[in-house]
């Protein structure tokens, strides 16, 4: 065979552009959101992340909320809550 | 926060959703095995990175464009020899398949595929999670070609990928989960008998050209438009064989009930697809002869403590061999009355559950079932009605089981012949 063929790439770009971040000046004072995915074990992790953060960086307000699962999305009311009550959101991914 | 295995996944994702510089810990994997002590001692060790993290200055790039709302792309030509290998050592390169050669989608294969869409070339269908790549029908018709399909099917694929894109399927999870879950795909309708869709022997595979080319093409666009890259963002742990191709099409004629879309309000003659989150299939071989008998074991097969349904409630699916409907239906059962008695034999006790899987239950279903304990009987779904019955196959005494991935609903949607 000889010469060359033109074909489609079939793989689409993402369909987001890069948005901006915030960066906390500090802890201090500051109110963190955990949202816990539900895996097991995760909910402790944010128990102790949440009373170091307090004692050691002067955190002034966690709140946690939980999921019915890792495989379920966060509900939108939820979502809302942190956004409005949160300086910073920590959520997790993993086994 | 991402365990080690998952950091690549979180990084991905965050970049598919416009924040490629979110700050990510990661922690050790496996995590969910480890003891209390362990996850405390493990919390010490990762505070004060997560802190550095949160406070550490970020490049600001100002973009601030929703998903989905720039620009639908217009797909790039690639000039490649015309010669077999080299079209399929570029597919290789760029992980643009499954494994399998391809057909190559020139401009003449995908303009006769795009001939037999209503919908304009360049329309935006859907953006698939969770890279959250924009599937125009250009996009849609060019996966269609890569995968072998007739220039026909083009439409079936358009309103398969619309109905993965809904909400309630959970495509984000079914896409990145270490779940085997793939996307079965259901077809009725006149276009079952248009497209030679098989419904009959062998109808999960293999032998005919549209099952085999459009699940896989539904696979591709999984892969090429919504980046679930094997390995790389789609972390099943095994995965599937069905995750290479799963497409078959209700036995209407040998249906004693009403078919799936007339069940969900289409018309009779009105041609849809349905897509299913899948985990696999599940053999029942029986010759029971009654119908309190038949359903009697198909439940207990349904009964397995290893699975989400009973950590969520699911949705699963039967699809009953024509044999095996014909005995429920000559015992006088209606489509309604399979489904409940199912429901009722199909309760699985707590204590069947391991121990952290009895907790995630517990997390998952509370709000539905009140408190569980050991000795509450789980149903295997919210309601009997999220049983869902169809009829597929030829002769012979098998009915498949197929779990679906608990937080996954299915979708139909109508395909604009």
């Amino acid at each position: 065979m000889s010469g060359s063929l033109l074909i489609y790439d079939p793989v689409a770009q993402a369909g987001c552009a890069n948005q901006e971040l915030f960066r906390l000046e500090s802890l201090s004072g500051k109110t963190v959101g955990f949202i816990d995915n539900g895996k097991p074990n995760f909910n402790f992790l944010v128990d102790d992340l949440a009373e170091l953060l307090r004692a050691r960086y002067g955190v002034a307000a966690i709140v946690k909320r939980r999921k019915r699962g890792p495989s379920v999305p966060v509900p939108d009311a939820i979502v809302n809550e942190l956004a409005e009550q949160c300086d910073a959101v920590i959520t997790g991914s993993g086994d | 926060m991402c365990s080690t295995t998952f950091a690549s996944l979180g990084r991905a994702q965050a970049t598919a959703l416009g924040f490629s510089d979110l700050p990510l810990a990661v922690i050790p994997h496996p995590f969910g095995s480890r003891s209390r002590a362990e996850i405390r001692e493990l919390a010490g060790d990762c505070v004060a990175d997560l802190a550095k993290l949160l406070c550490e200055p970020v490049e600001a790039r100002r973009g601030g464009d929703a998903v989905g709302s720039v620009a639908p792309p217009r797909a790039v030509l690639i000039s490649v020899a015309d010669d077999p290998d080299a079209i399929n050592h570029l597919v290789r390169e760029r992980n643009w398949g499954d494994g399998l050669p391809v057909v190559p989608p020139t401009e003449a294969r995908v303009a006769r595929m795009l001939n037999h869409s209503v919908r304009g070339r360049h329309d935006v269908v859907a953006a698939i999670a969770p890279g959250f790549g924009v599937a125009t029908v250009e996009g849609i018709a060019i996966n269609a070609v890569l995968a072998g399909c007739d220039p026909a099917y083009l439409p079936v694929l358009i309103a398969a990928t619309e109905a993965m894109a809904e909400p309630q399927f959970n495509l984000q999870v079914i896409q990145t989960t270490t779940h085997p879950v793939a996307v079965m795909l259901m077809l009725n309708g006149p276009v079952v008998q248009r497209l030679q869709v098989n419904c009959g022997t062998n109808c999960f595979g293999p032998g005919s050209w549209a099952n085999a080319t459009l699940g896989r093409a539904l696979r591709l666009i999984q892969q090429n438009i919504g980046g679930a890259l094997p390995g790389k963002i789609d972390q099943a742990t095994q995965g599937q064989p069905g995750k290479y191709t799963f497409c078959f099409a209700e036995n209407e004629t040998a249906n004693p009930w009403q078919p799936l879309q007339v069940e969900r309000g289409y018309a009779p003659d009105t041609s849809t697809v349905t897509v299913v989150g899948a985990s696999g299939t599940s053999n029942m071989i029986t010759h029971a002869r009654d119908a309190h008998d038949l359903l009697r074991v198909i439940a207990g097969t349904m009964r397995v403590p290893a699975t989400l349904e009973y950590i969520y409630g699911g949705e699963p699916w039967i699809v009953l061999a024509p044999e095996h409907a014909a005995v429920l239906k000559n015992d006088g059962l209606e489509k309604s009355d399979v489904k409940h008695r199912l429901w009722e034999l199909s309760k699985l006790p707590a204590s069947s559950l391991a121990l952290k899987d009895l907790a995630r239950a517990q997390n998952g279903r509370s709000a539905e079932l009140g408190d569980i304990g050991s000795a509450t009987d789980l149903p295997i779904s919210v309601c009997a009605d999220d049983i869902t019955i169809v009829v597929a196959g030829g002769p012979g005494t098998h009915s498949v089981y197929v779990p679906v991935f608990g937080t996954s609903r299915s979708v139909t949607r109508a395909i604009a012949l």
